[in-house]
């Protein structure tokens, strides 16, 4: 009676209020949602986030989850007893519920490249497993599977919000372009005072460096990373561009296959193409 | 507190209907749309089409192409893999075939469907109720849910997704216009090859005029028309442009002007000019 033996399960976890909330989130009118794939800068925005809209309290990788918890971390009924508006964490494709988004997008090549060491850390992955065999694996959404595809995740969401005045989408690559530039966006969105002060205070906060030095010492106290590999960090490179290296032409053209319209769209430019084209030549 | 005792004992004795959480399958199919947009007129059609033995009628179109939200997934693992949704995008339904209909038409059908259900008193003036329709959470379990979205969200969620699994687009037009035509398609979809006998009995049996008539006895027996104003047909007019006569300009300008967009890509002609327009954004910054 497997079937059973779940239902019960699940009345357990709900009487004891340790259903995660995730895509059951419980919305509330005031909420917004710090929206993203899977390592696309999510925790980055994260800290940003933190940092710009409670500036008496320092983010670190120990307090994260009190400042913005992760709907996938949490069950509603401590997810309910927040301070509204509350700022919530999602890797959720489209939910039409959800009332005011912020969404971090990221070149697919180099999330590839970020999953790949991440699901080693995880030891979803064994170390032997070569990048390029993982590449088709993240085309499929194998690893993260609850949270569809890339390519799902990206086009749903932009599709049904993309000219909302409840939507703003960041990319990744602009963040670390000019971070003060897009956190004042972030301020804006939310009427925050983007005072330039507060945002550099911000900026500086979240910067990779800080960040890696918070995760040395506290990586045992966040959720994320307890009980991951402590040799492999979860602040990687944070920088783009990194699949130009990491990856072999035909994970890289896979990838170009896979999503041609979007990533066109984002203003990721291809490399295959041409390459195939000189190749002809 | 009581509320939240029956819940959990429904999640025991799984009686909870599906909805978003039923377990999908690979090779299920799902018959996707808005509400007010077709779906049970193309569930007969599919219905008809695929059982030859006993026509599809309101008193066992649930047991032939269930509603996700009728039935609790407990039972559904025991009922055909064919099911009626109108969830936005989910990635886990690789065989879609998603109805759309033409905006202002459903806004028109779902002001009668909201004041059968009772949701709706009949001196509420339409206009009144298109706003309350645009935002997609009136009448919340009957009309619309907050996971199907407003028209918008839903149709464009799944157009967005349409490449990327076995996908049909009909449009209600289309299948008013030349049923037989559409119906092919359906059939292709589901590598299916009728004979034209087959096919015109499953156009005959979904008829409007057949469905008037069966919704007249079997009212009673079909949970969405039970409890409902019996002076208020489920099958109304079944065509296409209503709005043009039922929707004062005011609200078809809001309409147009919110979701246009879409209606063109979908090919639904705007009555009004468009607003001026705002430079659109550019996503990729130099």
């Amino acid at each position: 009676m497997p079937a059973l033996r779940q239902r019960l399960f699940e009345v357990k976890r709900r009487l004891l209020g340790r259903d995660l909330a995730g895509r059951a989130v419980t919305v509330l009118s005031d909420d917004v949602y710090l929206t993203s794939y899977p390592r696309s800068g999510n925790t980055w925005t994260r800290f940003l986030l933190a940092n710009l809209a409670y500036p008496d309290t320092p983010a670190t990788f120990a307090n994260i989850e009190d400042l913005i918890p992760s709907i996938h971390l949490f069950p509603n009924r401590w997810l309910s007893t927040r301070p509204r508006p509350r700022f919530l964490k999602s890797h959720e494709y489209f939910d039409p519920r959800y009332p005011k988004v912020i969404y971090v997008v990221r070149d697919p090549r180099d999330v590839a490249v970020s999953m790949y060491h991440y699901c080693i850390k995880r030891e979803y992955l064994p170390e032997t497993c070569p990048i390029d065999q993982f590449v088709p694996r993240f085309i499929t959404g194998e690893f993260f599977n609850d949270f569809a595809t890339w390519g799902e995740h990206v086009a749903t969401w932009l599709a049904a919000r993309e000219s909302s005045p409840t939507f703003l989408l960041l990319r990744y690559e602009n963040i670390l372009e000019d971070t003060v530039r897009e956190l004042s966006r972030v301020a804006a969105f939310l009427h925050i005072p983007d005072d330039p002060k507060r945002l550099q205070e911000a900026v500086e906060r979240s910067s990779a460096s800080q960040m890696r030095s918070l995760e040395k010492k506290q990586s045992s106290d966040w959720i994320l990373t307890r009980n991951t590999r402590p040799d492999k960090p979860f602040v990687r490179a944070a920088k783009s561009g990194e699949w130009n290296q990491a990856l072999a032409p035909e994970s890289v053209m896979a990838i170009e296959n896979a999503w041609p319209t979007l990533m066109q769209k984002l203003g990721y430019a291809f490399c295959s193409r041409l390459e195939t084209a000189m190749g002809r030549l | 507190m009581l509320e939240h005792l029956k819940h959990l004992k429904e999640i025991a004795f799984g009686q909870v209907p599906a909805g978003r959480r039923m377990t999908v399958y690979p090779d299920d199919l799902f018959i996707t749309s808005y509400p007010r947009s077709g779906n049970t007129w193309t569930r007969f059609l599919l219905g008809n089409l695929i059982y030859e033995d006993e026509p599809v009628t309101f008193a066992n179109v649930e047991t032939r192409i269930p509603s996700i939200y009728m039935f609790p997934d407990r039972k559904l693992r025991r009922l055909p893999r064919m099911f009626k949704s109108h969830d936005c995008f989910d990635p886990r339904y690789r065989n879609v075939i998603y109805i759309v209909r033409d905006p202002r038409d459903v806004t028109v059908s779902a002001y009668h469907y909201s004041i059968k259900v009772r949701i709706l008193p009949d001196s509420c003036a339409i206009q009144d109720f298109v706003p309350l329709f645009m935002g997609g959470n009136f009448g919340s379990g009957l009309l619309a849910d907050p996971r199907w979205g407003c028209w918008y969200d839903n149709v464009a969620s799944w157009l967005a997704m349409r490449h990327n699994r076995r996908f049909l687009l009909l449009r209600y037009e289309d299948m008013l216009q030349d049923p037989r035509r559409e119906l092919v398609k359906v059939a292709e979809f589901l590598k299916m090859d009728p004979t034209p006998e087959r096919l015109t009995r499953a156009i005959e049996l979904s008829s409007a005029e057949h469905m008037r008539n069966l919704e007249k006895t079997q009212a009673k027996d079909w949970q969405l028309t039970k409890d409902t104003r019996s002076d208020k047909n489920f099958v109304r007019k079944a065509k296409a442009g209503d709005w043009q006569s039922e929707l004062p300009p005011q609200s078809v300008r809001e309409i147009e002007s919110t979701w246009r967009v879409l209606m063109q890509t979908l090919g639904y002609e705007l009555s009004t000019a468009p607003p001026v327009r705002q430079e659109a954004a550019s996503i990729a910054r130099p």
